[in-house]
């Protein structure tokens, strides 16, 4: 896990993990949320829907920017402010995402840092792309 | 900057945060007007005040303003 500081983060900085999509994460994320739409869990009815199998949770896949944030960036003094995202493609079981952040401005009397998040498939296809903005505690808080 | 100025540029602000092109402000307004004046939109309110007037405050100073009349003063007396 990262241990960034405040000041150690500079604008421009990046950071990603990738992470597969398997079968059973949709079927953890069902549980978690009761979320029952058949076009998570049918393979026949997404199949009906054009899909070419059943399709992620968009909340699943938009998951993994706590990851982003709580484990790479700022990592262990992460305090997730606010997420704004949109689904730009679906993601299907066997997809391995890059998920990536992107410091795009830091504010110091909050302490905040503000990035651009962009969630891409294996074909370099961006399925999700938003912002985050992060408070980075200090020493004695984290 | 007048002071009319600078009140109009926050009112810009407070409807940007709270996603209101309506909203009205006066100087006796406080968190307690606006359900959704939180902490965190408190922040958001703050950041983007020091964008918009190029400067930056101090928690202090920030933590302790009782309504949009305390912004819009605090303001004034860092830019003079």
């Amino acid at each position: 896990m990262n241990l960034y500081s405040y000041e150690e983060i500079e604008i421009g900085q990046k950071e990603e993990f990738r992470v597969e999509i398997k079968e059973a994460l949709l079927d953890r994320f069902r549980e978690i949320t009761g979320d029952e739409n058949p076009l998570h869990r049918d393979e026949i009815y997404a199949r009906q829907q054009g899909h070419k199998g059943r399709v992620a949770y968009g909340m699943l896949t938009a998951s993994f920017l706590s990851t982003l944030a709580g484990v790479y960036l700022p990592g262990e003094r992460s305090l997730i402010q606010s997420v704004e995202i949109k689904f730009a493609k679906p993601v299907y079981i066997g997809d391995i995402l890059t998920v990536t952040g992107e410091v795009t401005e830091k504010n110091d009397t909050y302490q905040l840092i503000f990035l651009k998040v962009t969630i891409r498939n294996q074909n370099g296809e961006k399925v999700l792309r938003g912002k985050m903005q992060i408070q980075v505690l200090g020493e004695e808080a984290a | 900057m007048t002071r009319e100025e600078i009140f109009a540029e926050v009112t810009d602000i407070f409807r940007d945060v709270f996603d209101d092109d309506t909203l009205i402000i006066v100087d006796e307004t406080n968190s307690e007007d606006i359900e959704d004046w939180d902490s965190l939109e408190h922040i958001n309110l703050v950041v983007m005040m020091e964008k918009r007037f190029n400067m930056k405050f101090d928690l202090k100073e920030v933590g302790k303003l009782a309504n949009v009349g305390e912004m819009v003063d605090l303001i004034q007396r860092k830019m003079a």
